[in-house]
C-alpha cells in the first residue's frame, strides 16, 4: 500500500507537462460511434430497470422474489455491494493522499468518480426496497405537525445519515479535485461546455494564493473523508450486526465489511481502468506499476476478508450456540451452498494468484480476477443477507428465496445507471488528474546552452 | 372496501335488517324501496354496536350453535354459542368459514333456467313456478322424485309432506358421510339403526379404529372439547389415547400411541383385544356375553397378531390398559370405510360391550336417529333415473355429481331425467346439469330447524336480509303447492315456511312440556337460546341374538402385486368437498400436510423411495375405475404400501375458489355399493411417477424441530415426579447477572417510555397461556383469526412463496419415526409473542413498531414504511408483509371481491400494500371490553376479554388475561411447572407461555 512509484522506470517514457495537458484533454474530444453505441446500450438497460421499478411500485413488492422469512433480498445485497464499491475511491484519493503515495495520482480521479456514482447507485436501493417508497422520507427527522420523530435506535436511521454524509463529502471532494483541471480545459472549450467548465472551475486562475488555498482545502477534505472510509461501511454493517439474526449478530462485522468494501472497490477500479486506459490511450500515465500496486491492495484486503470468513466460521463453532452453528452449516452445505462456494472461491482462492508477480503485472489476468472479485463480493452480501435470513430460529418458518426477473432487471438497471454517469463523466471531465500527474513529473528545465 | 358499500346501499341494508330479523322473512326478497334514515334509529341498531343472533351451523350435520355478530345490518363474524351443549362456544374452521358461504362471490343470485342453447339465463320466480307446475302436470305420481341431503327436522317433514301432496313417495337422501358401516354394525350387534352418543369426557382411555373424531366424525367440536378434558391431567393421572389406522390422521396427532395394522384388519384387532379382556376378567362382562364368547375365543392374540401385523404383546397390553379405566373404543370413520368396515364397527361394538362401556361411554338414547341416507340409496336413484322412472327430479342440499364415484354414472343418468330442479345456492357440479336453478337462501339467511340427535332441537334464524334474489326452498315448495292448487294446496295451511316452522314448533312445545308459557314466549326463548336441548335418558341395550353368527372378514382389495392401497379420507378442512369454495379454507393449511389450495397424495418414505418420488413429483394414480394425477407428499405417518388422498378438491364447478383445483379422489373409488350400503373409501391402485413436478404450496418450512425445543413435550411420569426437563434453546448456562441487569434496564426503559403522559399508571400486561396437551391442530383458531382481523387470502402462488398472512399458524413438527423412536407429532400454535423485550421494536426507523403501556407490541400500519427489518429481527417470524394490494378493490390481488367485502370487520383496518402486519392480541376486542367496563365504572373482569382464536378453540387450549394480576386464569396457567417460553434463550420475554404437551407414554 505504501509502495512508491518508480520514477526511474517512468523516465523511459516520461511525458512533459504539455504532453499531459494534451493527452488528457484529447480524451474529451468528439466521442466515437462506439461511445454512442455504448451509451445507448446502457440507457436501454437503464430504461428496462426503471420500467421494472415502476411495475414493482404499481403492483407491489410481491413481484420481486421475496419469500418470507427472507425479507431482504437482491436489493439490499446490491445496496451493500454498491456502498462497498464506493469505498476504494475515498481510500485511494484521501488516505493514500495523506500517506503521500504518489502512485495514486494517475488513478484517483477514476476511483473518486466511481465512488460518487456508486453512492448514487447505492442510495437508490433502500428506496427500491421499501414497501412504501412514497413514504420513504419519513426516515428523515424533520419537524412536522404530527409530532412524529424517527427512532434513532434503528440502524436504518444511522444508515441514512452515513450514506448522506458520504455522498456529500465524496461529491465535494471530487469537485474540489477537478477545479484546476477543469480550469485548464475551460480555456480550450467552446459552446455549452465552456459554460459548464466556467461554472465548475469556480473562477480558477491558478494564482499562487489560489494554489495555496486549494492545497489546504484539499488536505482538509482528505482528512475529513478519511474517517468516513471506516465509518460508513461500519454503520452499514451494523444494519446486520445490531440484529439478532444468526449469521448477522457478530462483532467482527464492522472491520469485516470495511475490508470487504475496499476489496470490492479496488476490484471495480481495476475493472474500470483497464478499458479506460486502452480507449483513452493512457498507457503512459496509468502504467503497469499502477496496476501492480492496485493488485497488491487487492491481495491485502482479500486476505483480510478471507481471515474474516475463517473467524466467522470459527466463532460460530466456538460460541457453542446452536443457531449460529446451524446457520453456518447451512451456508456451506444447505440449499445455498453454491452461493457460498462462489463467494469463497472468488474472494479467497482466486486472488491467491496475485502472490505471483507475473499475474500482478498482467493486465488481462488482473481484469479477469477483478471481475471474479466483483462477482464474489456481490455473492458475499447475498450469502450474508439472504442465506442467514432463510435459516433463522423457527424451523417451521424457514424458506427459500429465488429472485425474479424484476430484481434482475433492477440490478442490471443499477449497473446501467452507474455506467451512464461514468460514461458521461469520462467524456466531459478528465479521468486522469492533469494537476496531480504533473506534480509527479520532474519540473521542466530550460535546456542548457553550450 | 367502503367503495363497494356506498351510503345508499348501506342505509338500505341497515334499514331493512334494522326492522328486526323477525320481519325479514315476511319482507320477502328484493331490494326494499323505502330508505330508513338514522333520524329515526331502528330498534336494536346502534351504529358501531354489534347485535348478536343465535342460530345453528349447517356446515356439517353436527349442529353446533352459533352466535352471529351483526354490525350495521351485515354479518361480520360467527362465534360459537356458549349455551349450546354441543359446541359450548367453540367453532371449527368450517363453521367460521360459513360466512364466506354467505358472502361467496359465486353464489347464484337469482332463479335461472336452461335455455335452448343449453346456457343458464335468469328468469322470474313466478315463471319458474309455472314451468315446474307444467312439468309436474305431465309426470305421474312416483315419477316426481326428491333428493335431499341429510335434513332432519321440519324441512325434512315438509319435503315428505309435499311429496305426498303431489302423489309421490320417491324420496332419496344422500349425505356423503352417512356412516352406513356404523349403523349397520349397530343394527347387527345391538339391533338398533342409530348412531349412539359417545362420552369422551368420561373416557380415560380411547381406542380409535381409524375414526377421525377430531376432524369430521359426527360432532368434532364437541368431541374435541370432551376429549381434551377426558384425556387431560387430573390428580397427576392422565387419560390415554391410542389410534389404530394405517395412516396417522390429524386426530392421531393427539394420540399417545399410533398403531398401524395391515389395512383392513382393524376389526380382527378389536376382537383380539376383546378376547384378552374377556379371558382376563370373565366375571366383569355383562351376562349375555356368552353370545360372542365362541367368536372371541377364535381370536386369540397370536392368531390376531398374524393377521394384523401387530405384535401379540401389544394386543395384550392394549387390552389390559383398556380394561383398567373407563374406556371407549370407536370405529366407523369415513376414512376407514372399506368394504368390511361394518365388521370393524361390529367388532368394536363387541369390544365396548365386553369392556362394559355400552351404557356408560357409549350411550344409546341421546343418539342420532336413523336416516334414510345411504350410498345405496343414491345408487338406487341412479338406476331409477337410468331406467326412465324419474321424470321430474328436485335436488336440495346435496351434490352427488361430485360426491359419487365417476363409475356410478350419476351425471349420465341425470341427463335421462326430463326435468331437473336444483335448489343449490351455488353452482355446483350437480346443479350445472339441472334445467332449473332455484337458489335457496344461505343457512344464515334462513328460518329453519335441525335435529342432530334425539333431544336437540336447534333453530336457525336469518341474521340479515338476503343478499340476492334467492328464496328459501320451504317457501318455494309451499308456493308451488298453492300454484298446483286443489288437494295439494289444501294440505298446507301455512302461508310461508316460517309459519310452517312455527306450526311445527307449536307441536314441539306441547311435546317438550312447555305449555306453561305462550307460544310467543316459548318461540322467543328458543330463538334466543338457539334451540332447545334435552338429555334423553340412556337406554339399556343388549347384544342381538344373531351376533354370534357374524363373520369378520378383513379387507382383501389390495392384494395384487405392484398394487398399493389407496385410502380416501375426509378432509378436515373441506369436509366432503362442499366447503372448497371458501378462500379461507383453501388457504388454511391442511392440519397434516400443511398444503394449501391443491390436492396431493400421501406416500410413505419407503414407498416414495421405491418409486423414486420426492415431494411435489407428479404421480399418476390408477385404479380399476379411473386415474388422477396429483403431486406427491412424502409423509412419514403412513404405512408403506398405503397411499392416501383427501376428499374435497377437484371440483369442476363450485365457483372461482374451488373450480379446476387439484383432483377428486372420487374418480378412483369403486362405485359398487358395499354390503352395508356404503361407499368403499379404500381401493387398490397402482402409481406411476409421470416425470412432472410442481412445488407444493405448503405453509411449512422444516418439518423437524432441529433440536430447538420449539414445541416441547414431557411425559406424565415426569409431571407426576416433578421432573419436567425444560429445554432452553440457544443457551445452556445461566444468564450472567450483569446481562440480566442490562436486559431489565432496557425493559424498564421501554415501559417508562410507553407509560408517560396520559398513559401513566398501572396497566395490565396481556398474555396468553396455551396448553399444548389440549391443542389438536384443528386450525379453527386460524380461520377465526382470518374472520376477525380481515386477513386477506393470498392465493396458491403466493403461498408457494411463503407469503400467507395467517397471524396465527399451527406449526407441525415430526419427531422420531426413524426406526428407534416411534413417530410422534408436535404441534404449536404460533402467533406474535408480544415480547417484553421485543427485537422488532428498536429496529423500526419510524416507530411503527412500538410498545403500548399494556404490554402489546403495537404495529402502526399508517406509519409503516415497509423496511421489513422488524420481520428479519423477529425470531418467531410472526410478522406478515403486504406484498400486494390485497385490500384494494381495484387491484388484481384484491382478496375480498364483492360481496365478500361485506364480511370485513369494521373494527379492524384493512391493510394496504407495502405495510407490515401481525397479531394484535385482538386489540379491538380488548379496547371494546375496556370501553364497556369504563362506561359501567368497573374494572375488566378476568376472562371477559376473549381473543378470536381462544373463543374458537374447541379444545379450550388457549387462556387469555392479565399477567400482572397473579390471580388471573392466565397467570395461574403460566405458572404451571410445564410452562415454557419459546426460544427463551434469546431473552425476549414473551407474553405467551406454552404448557408442554404431556404424553401418556408406556412406562418401562
Amino acid at each position: 500500500m505504501t509502495a512508491t512509484a518508480r520514477p526511474e522506470k517512468m523516465a523511459a517514457t516520461r511525458p512533459t507537462y504539455a504532453d499531459v495537458t494534451r493527452d488528457v484533454v484529447a480524451t474529451l474530444g468528439n466521442p466515437s460511434k462506439a461511445y454512442y453505441g455504448l451509451l445507448a446500450f446502457v440507457l436501454v438497460v437503464l430504461a428496462i430497470g426503471v420500467g421494472a421499478l415502476l411495475y414493482q411500485i404499481r403492483i407491489g413488492l410481491g413481484v420481486a422474489g421475496y419469500t418470507p422469512p427472507v425479507m431482504w433480498g437482491v436489493y439490499i445485497t446490491t445496496f451493500v455491494f454498491w456502498v462497498g464499491i464506493a469505498h476504494s475511491g475515498t481510500l485511494i484519493s484521501a488516505i493514500l493522499f495523506l500517506f503521500r503515495s504518489t502512485w495514486r495520482t494517475a488513478v484517483y480521479r477514476t476511483a473518486e468518480a466511481m465512488t460518487v456514482f456508486a453512492v448514487m447507485t447505492a442510495g437508490l436501493f433502500p428506496l427500491i426496497h421499501v414497501g412504501r417508497l412514497w413514504y420513504a422520507y419519513w426516515l428523515i427527522p424533520y419537524p412536522n405537525q404530527r409530532q412524529l420523530w424517527v427512532n434513532f435506535k434503528s440502524p436504518l436511521v444511522w444508515d441514512l445519515f452515513a450514506i448522506g454524509t458520504y455522498l456529500t463529502v465524496s461529491t465535494l471532494f471530487l469537485i474540489l479535485g477537478l477545479v484546476p483541471d477543469v480550469a485548464a480545459i475551460r480555456d480550450k472549450a467552446t459552446g455549452w461546455r465552456k459554460k459548464l467548465y466556467t461554472i465548475t472551475a469556480l473562477d480558477w486562475r491558478g494564482t499562487d494564493q489560489q494554489w495555496r488555498h486549494y492545497s489546504r482545502a484539499y488536505l482538509y477534505m482528505a482528512a475529513l473523508a478519511t474517517p468516513l472510509v471506516l465509518s460508513v461501511h461500519s454503520v452499514v454493517s451494523w444494519d446486520f450486526a445490531v440484529s439478532i439474526v444468526p449469521g448477522w449478530h457478530a462483532t467482527i462485522f464492522a472491520p469485516y465489511f470495511v475490508a470487504g468494501a475496499i476489496y470490492s472497490g479496488v476490484a471495480l477500479v481495476i475493472t474500470l481502468l483497464v478499458p479506460l486506459r486502452k480507449v483513452f490511450r493512457m498507457e503512459r500515465y496509468i502504467t503497469t506499476d499502477h496496476f501492480e500496486n492496485l493488485a497488491k491492495l487487492l491481495l491485502f484486503t482479500g486476505m483480510i476478508v478471507t481471515y474474516a470468513y475463517v473467524v466467522e466460521y470459527f466463532m460460530a463453532w466456538y460460541s457453542g450456540n446452536q443457531f449460529e452453528r446451524d446457520a453456518f452449516w447451512n451456508r456451506a452445505f444447505g440449499d445455498y451452498w453454491w452461493a457460498t462456494w462462489t463467494m469463497i472461491i472468488c474472494n479467497s482462492f482466486l486472488p491467491l494468484f496475485l502472490w505471483f508477480k507475473k499475474i500482478r503485472r498482467s493486465i488481462p489476468a488482473l481484469l479477469l480476477l477483478s471481475l471474479f472479485v466483483n462477482l464474489g463480493m456481490w455473492f458475499e452480501r447475498f450469502v450474508i443477507i439472504v442465506v442467514s435470513l432463510s435459516h433463522e430460529y423457527e424451523p417451521y418458518a424457514m424458506g427459500h428465496y429465488t429472485p425474479t426477473w424484476v430484481e434482475w432487471a433492477i440490478l442490471a438497471g443499477s449497473f446501467a445507471w452507474f455506467f451512464t454517469w461514468f460514461l458521461l463523466f469520462a467524456k466531459n471531465f478528465p479521468t486522469v488528474s492533469i494537476v496531480e500527474v504533473k506534480e509527479v513529473i520532474p519540473m521542466p528545465r530550460r535546456k542548457m546552452a553550450h | 372496501m367502503a367503495k363497494q358499500m356506498d351510503r345508499r346501499r348501506f342505509l338500505k341494508v341497515v334499514g331493512v335488517t334494522g326492522g328486526g330479523a323477525a320481519a325479514a322473512a315476511a319482507c320477502g326478497p328484493g331490494d326494499p324501496t323505502t330508505l330508513v334514515p338514522y333520524l329515526v334509529p331502528p330498534e336494536n341498531q346502534i351504529p358501531g354496536v354489534a347485535t348478536y343472533y343465535a342460530t345453528t351451523c349447517r356446515e356439517c350435520p353436527a349442529g353446533c350453535g352459533m352466535h352471529v355478530r351483526v354490525r350495521e345490518g351485515r354479518a361480520v363474524k360467527v362465534e360459537g354459542n356458549p349455551d349450546s351443549p354441543i359446541n359450548r362456544g367453540a367453532l371449527c374452521a368450517r363453521g367460521q368459514a360459513s360466512l364466506q358461504g354467505l358472502y361467496n362471490p359465486d353464489r347464484v343470485r337469482g332463479p335461472m333456467a336452461r335455455n335452448a342453447a343449453g346456457q343458464f339465463e335468469p328468469i322470474a320466480w313466478e315463471d319458474a313456478y309455472t314451468r315446474i307446475v307444467e312439468r309436474m302436470g305431465a309426470a305421474t305420481g312416483d315419477q316426481v322424485a326428491f333428493l335431499t341431503g341429510h335434513a332432519s327436522g321440519t324441512f325434512d317433514q315438509l319435503v315428505d309432506q309435499w311429496l305426498a301432496a303431489v302423489g309421490s313417495q320417491t324420496r332419496f337422501v344422500y349425505e356423503p358421510f352417512a356412516y352406513e358401516a356404523l349403523r349397520e354394525a349397530n343394527r347387527a350387534v345391538f339391533g338398533l339403526d342409530v348412531v349412539p352418543e359417545y362420552q369422551f369426557a368420561t373416557a380415560r382411555y380411547v381406542l380409535s379404529f381409524g375414526t377421525d373424531f377430531l376432524e369430521t366424525w359426527l360432532s368434532p367440536v364437541q368431541f374435541a372439547r370432551e376429549f381434551s378434558s377426558g384425556h387431560g391431567i387430573v390428580d397427576d393421572q392422565m387419560g390415554r389415547y391410542v389410534h389404530i389406522e394405517p395412516r396417522m390422521s390429524m386426530t392421531a396427532f393427539s394420540a399417545d400411541e399410533w398403531v398401524s395394522p395391515n389395512p383392513g384388519t382393524e376389526g380382527v384387532l378389536a376382537l383380539g383385544i376383546a378376547n384378552v379382556i374377556l379371558a382376563d376378567a370373565p366375571d366383569n362382562a355383562p351376562f349375555d356375553v356368552f353370545r360372542v364368547r365362541p367368536l372371541l375365543e377364535r381370536h386369540d392374540p397370536d392368531m390376531v397378531a398374524g393377521v394384523c401385523g401387530v405384535p401379540a404383546e401389544t394386543i395384550r397390553r392394549l387390552a389390559a390398559e383398556f380394561a383398567a379405566v373407563p374406556s371407549l373404543a370407536i370405529a366407523g370413520g369415513v376414512g376407514a370405510q372399506h368394504d368390511q368396515a361394518h365388521a370393524t364397527a361390529a367388532a368394536v361394538n363387541i369390544l365396548n360391550y365386553v369392556a362394559g362401556n355400552v351404557g356408560n361411554t357409549v350411550q344409546f338414547g341421546p343418539d342420532a336417529p336413523a336416516t334414510a341416507s345411504s350410498y345405496q340409496g343414491l345408487a338406487n336413484l341412479t338406476q331409477a333415473m337410468r331406467d326412465g322412472r324419474v321424470s321430474v327430479l328436485f335436488m336440495h342440499g346435496t351434490n352427488p355429481a361430485y360426491n359419487s364415484p365417476s363409475g356410478l354414472g350419476f351425471v349420465a343418468a341425470l341427463d335421462q331425467v326430463g326435468f331437473k330442479v336444483s335448489f343449490s345456492s351455488v353452482m355446483d357440479e350437480t346443479s350445472s346439469h339441472a334445467d332449473l336453478l332455484l337458489p335457496d337462501h344461505d343457512p344464515l339467511e334462513q328460518w329453519n330447524d335441525f335435529e342432530p340427535r334425539a333431544g336437540a332441537f336447534l333453530l336457525q334464524q336469518p341474521v340479515m336480509q338476503p343478499l340476492h334474489d334467492t328464496r328459501q326452498t320451504g317457501d318455494v315448495l309451499l308456493a308451488l303447492a298453492r300454484q298446483i292448487g286443489g288437494g295439494t294446496a289444501s294440505r298446507f295451511t301455512a302461508q310461508n315456511y316460517k309459519e310452517y316452522l312455527q306450526d311445527s314448533w307449536r307441536t314441539r312445545q306441547v311435546q317438550l312440556g312447555g305449555q306453561g308459557s305462550t307460544f310467543d314466549d316459548f318461540w322467543a326463548a328458543s330463538l334466543q337460546a338457539g334451540g332447545v336441548h334435552q338429555t334423553p335418558r340412556p337406554r339399556t341395550v343388549r347384544l342381538d341374538r344373531g351376533v354370534g353368527q357374524l363373520t369378520f372378514d378383513v379387507w382383501q382389495g389390495g392384494g395384487a402385486a405392484g398394487e398399493l392401497t389407496l385410502v380416501a379420507y375426509p378432509s378436515p378442512v373441506f369436509y366432503d368437498g362442499r366447503a372448497a369454495d371458501r378462500a379461507w379454507l383453501q388457504e388454511l393449511p391442511d392440519p397434516v400436510t400443511k398444503i394449501t389450495w391443491s390436492s396431493w397424495v400421501e406416500v410413505s418414505p419407503e414407498t416414495a423411495e421405491e418409486y423414486g418420488i420426492v415431494d411435489g413429483d407428479m404421480v399418476e394414480i390408477t385404479s380399476a375405475d379411473g386415474s388422477v394425477t396429483v403431486p406427491a407428499y412424502v409423509y412419514p405417518g403412513i404405512r408403506p404400501g398405503v397411499v392416501a388422498m383427501p376428499i374435497g378438491q377437484g371440483h369442476t364447478e363450485l365457483g372461482r375458489y374451488a373450480k379446476d383445483r387439484g383432483a377428486s379422489v372420487y374418480d378412483l373409488l369403486d362405485s359398487t355399493p358395499t354390503a352395508f350400503g356404503g361407499l368403499s373409501h379404500y381401493c387398490a391402485v397402482s402409481i406411476r411417477h409421470t416425470g412432472g413436478h410442481q412445488v407444493l404450496a405448503s405453509a411449512a418450512g422444516m418439518s423437524r424441530q432441529m433440536g430447538r425445543g420449539i414445541a416441547q413435550s414431557t411425559t406424565i411420569a415426569d409431571v407426576r415426579n416433578d421432573e419436567i426437563q425444560e429445554f432452553h434453546a440457544g443457551h445452556a448456562a445461566e444468564i450472567p447477572e450483569k446481562i440480566e441487569r442490562v436486559l431489565d434496564e432496557w425493559q424498564e426503559a421501554q415501559d417508562r417510555e410507553s407509560a408517560i403522559g396520559n398513559y401513566a399508571g398501572d396497566h395490565p400486561r396481556w398474555g396468553l397461556a396455551i396448553d399444548l396437551t389440549r391443542c389438536t391442530g384443528c386450525s379453527a383458531c386460524v380461520t377465526a383469526c382470518y374472520a376477525e382481523n380481515n386477513i386477506p387470502t393470498v392465493g396458491e402462488e403466493s403461498v408457494r412463496r411463503g407469503r400467507e398472512m395467517a397471524w396465527i399458524r399451527i406449526e407441525r413438527y415430526f419427531e422420531g419415526g426413524d426406526g428407534e423412536e416411534p413417530l410422534t407429532v408436535a404441534l404449536l400454535p404460533m402467533m406474535c409473542q408480544q415480547c417484553g423485550r421485543a427485537p422488532c421494536e428498536p429496529v423500526c426507523p419510524v416507530f411503527a413498531a412500538y410498545r403500548t403501556p399494556d404490554g402489546l407490541n403495537a404495529q402502526v400500519y399508517n406509519r409503516c414504511v415497509g423496511t421489513r427489518y422488524c420481520s428479519n429481527n423477529c425470531p418467531y417470524k410472526v410478522r406478515y408483509f403486504n406484498w400486494f394490494d390485497h385490500g384494494n378493490a381495484n387491484d388484481a390481488a384484491y382478496a375480498f371481491p364483492a360481496p365478500l367485502h361485506l364480511q370485513l370487520n369494521p373494527d379492524v383496518t384493512v391493510r394496504s400494500k407495502g405495510v407490515m402486519e401481525k397479531c394484535t392480541f385482538c386489540v379491538q376486542r380488548i379496547r371494546g371490553k375496556q370501553n364497556d367496563a369504563a362506561l359501567e365504572g368497573r374494572d375488566v373482569a378476568d376472562g371477559e376479554i376473549m381473543m378470536a382464536c381462544q373463543q374458537s378453540c374447541p379444545a379450550q387450549a388457549i387462556t387469555f388475561g392479565d399477567l400482572n394480576d397473579p390471580s388471573s386464569a392466565v397467570s395461574q396457567s403460566a405458572a404451571i411447572a410445564r410452562g415454557y417460553k419459546v426460544l427463551d434463550g434469546l431473552n425476549t420475554d414473551p407474553s405467551v407461555t406454552y404448557l408442554m404437551r404431556v404424553r401418556n407414554t408406556v412406562e418401562g
